[in-house]
């Protein structure tokens, strides 16, 4: 298991009803942790709509968690 | 036929031809004003009257005074004639005529532009008073021109002093740019200073979206000095703008933006060279555009607009400054030749409807208000050459936490718009109806979420499929069949209609989207 922070944006962070949350995830990548907390929140984004940033820096979805990693999900915005 | 014209005339006016020439069908109300030659002025006896005017310049500002009306009060007809010449008492001195389609507006368009030409025009009355004396007086422009002795000389003719004149005093204040800019605050900055503020003055910014985030971005940059300021926006002003969009007011309603913006703009500060475009982004127009502007503002609150001006700013290597909000969070990212650019950072899939507008999520009016303003910061960043930890990265902003995040882009060594710029990509064909559903032949697919089609449910047969579920994996509707996608607003339902077509089904979306309303 791999301890990772997460920090949700925008559409994400209302439909998972927090901003942040730390958990305990059995995925080895970040796809893995999307898919996983998509599953717990129903999420209604497809990983191919947002990005997924790691330790402050946009990151492909295969990149491997590693313990205590930041792992941010940014749903695009386009409002103005 | 349309008339706005201002002229003048060395002859007595002829009322009725010039009613005539502003009568119209579409039109249900007229108003006129006629301005007279009356016997006294400031306790004097007058006898008659001779106006003078600088006519070149005269024209031009009296044409847009008129043209200003026009779309201020949205007037049909607009007309001013102005005498020149010798004029005796009871005379018409100058004739305002105004056809609108309701009288509310021929009213308020007649008095602007009677008091805009008294203010504006360069018109100067000499009186010759019964007594045999005679003076040049209410040269309004004279105020002015006390303030610089070049521009006085021009006005070609001799008055009285009356710069004591209290009400003179008032008009030095008047805000009809009579009081040149003052940028000391600014340049005290060591950014800044004299050879910053040239640049400022000398600089192009094209300002795409007069909404939320453009009037900050327009306000500041008005105000800092910036040398030409493009505003563009298709849009009119619609009531549940002005909570966020604090340069317009109530009385603008259904006027266009951009022209009501550069209204306000020039109003702020008449040195700036402000130039609307009552149009949208599009990679048709924008370039075009574009080409003639230093950086970019991207300010419109639509993925469409903010990839087209992504790929023109990539493409003719002009830095960008890119802002979007979403509820009480928005991002920035400015782009520059070496930086990721949008298209860099999002996959395709990052589409309109796949996360709310302000239409749609809901928005506080500052919040855009801080994302503009950070903008106009980043814009003169960019100008004054000072480095920002807002390029080669993406900065969120959570205005609810006060939270700031700083998150690094990598140029994407396959990013499309670096390695063919600006090649159009096809847009997904949409089916026009103004059919009711369902339409037969077409299997509907709503794509909306589960809250949104329990509170408007589409009458007859749809298969419900929420964007995101579809997104996973098109290939889970059935080959064969026809899809027509539906959503609110039509948005999603091309994301997801182009997603099955590039899945090899027939798909198109309903364009507009489904409204229950008519």
């Amino acid at each position: 298991m791999t301890s990772v922070r997460i920090q949700y944006y925008a559409l994400l962070r209302e439909q998972a009803g927090m901003s942040r949350e730390t958990v305990q995830s059995k995925s080895t990548d970040a796809a893995g942790l999307y898919d996983e907390l998509r599953e717990r929140h129903g999420f209604t984004l497809a990983r191919s709509q947002l990005r997924v940033a790691i330790d402050g820096e946009f990151a492909d979805w295969s990149t491997a968690l590693v313990d205590g990693a930041e792992v941010v999900f940014i749903p695009p915005v386009a409002g103005g | 036929m349309t008339v706005h014209s201002f002229t003048f005339s060395d002859q007595p006016l002829d009322l009725e031809q010039l009613r005539g020439s502003v009568e119209d069908r579409s039109c249900g109300g007229y108003v006129s004003f006629e301005g007279w030659v009356r016997d006294h002025n400031d306790g004097r006896q007058v006898a008659r009257l001779e106006y003078e005017a600088f006519e070149a310049l005269a024209v031009k500002e009296g044409q847009r005074i008129i043209e200003e009306a026009a779309y201020r009060f949205g007037v049909t007809q607009a007309r001013c004639v102005h005498r020149i010449g010798l004029l005796e008492l009871g005379q018409v001195a100058v004739w305002v005529g105004v056809s609108t389609p309701h009288r509310g507006e021929a009213f308020a368009a007649c008095r602007y532009i009677i008091d805009e030409v008294k203010h504006r025009v360069p018109i100067w009355k000499k009186e010759y008073y019964v007594d045999g004396d005679s003076g040049w007086v209410n040269c309004e422009r004279c105020a002015s021109a006390a303030l610089d002795s070049d521009s006085h000389a021009a006005h070609g003719h001799h008055h009285a002093d009356h710069s004591q004149d209290p009400a003179v005093s008032a008009l030095a204040r008047h805000p009809q740019g009579l009081v040149a800019p003052d940028y000391s605050r600014q340049q005290i900055l060591a950014e800044v200073g004299p050879l910053g503020q040239s640049r400022i003055r000398g600089a192009r910014v094209l300002v795409i979206g007069a909404g939320g985030l453009g009037v900050p971005v327009l306000s500041y940059l008005a105000g800092a000095g910036v040398g030409t300021l493009g505003v563009m926006d298709g849009d009119s002003l619609d009531a549940s703008n002005l909570h966020r969009q604090t340069l317009y007011a109530i009385t603008d309603v259904g006027r266009p933006k951009a022209l009501l913006a550069a209204d306000r703009l020039r109003a702020l500060n008449p040195e700036v060279d402000v130039r609307p475009y009552v149009e949208h982004a599009a990679l048709a127009n924008l370039a075009g555009i574009a080409a003639g502007y230093d950086v970019i503002v991207d300010c419109t609150d639509n993925f469409s607009a903010h990839f087209v001006i992504n790929d023109v700013a990539v493409t003719l290597a002009k830095p960008a400054v890119l802002a979007s909000v979403y509820q009480y969070e928005g991002q920035v990212q400015v782009i520059d030749t070496h930086s990721a650019c949008l298209r860099c950072l999002w996959p395709e899939g990052a589409r309109d409807g796949t996360v709310g507008n302000c239409a749609e999520a809901g928005v506080l009016g500052p919040v855009p208000g801080v994302l503009g303003s950070l903008q106009a910061l980043e814009v003169l960043k960019v100008i004054l050459g000072i480095d920002s930890p807002a390029r080669g990265a993406v900065i969120i902003v959570d205005l609810r936490t006060l939270e700031c995040r700083r998150i690094a882009a990598r140029r994407a060594a396959d990013c499309p718009a670096h390695c063919a710029p600006c090649a159009p990509s096809p847009e997904p064909e949409t089916i026009e109806l103004a059919l009711r559903l369902p339409v037969a032949g077409w299997t509907v697919v709503d794509v909306r979420e589960s809250a949104e089609v329990a509170a408007a449910p589409l009458p007859g047969a749809s298969l419900h499929l929420p964007l995101g579920r579809l997104l996973d994996d098109p290939a889970q509707l059935p080959e064969g069949g026809r899809y027509l996608c539906v959503c609110a607003r039509g948005l999603r339902a091309l994301t997801a209609a182009k997603a099955l077509r590039q899945n090899g089904r027939v798909a198109a979306s309903l364009a507009g989207g489904y409204r229950l309303d008519p």
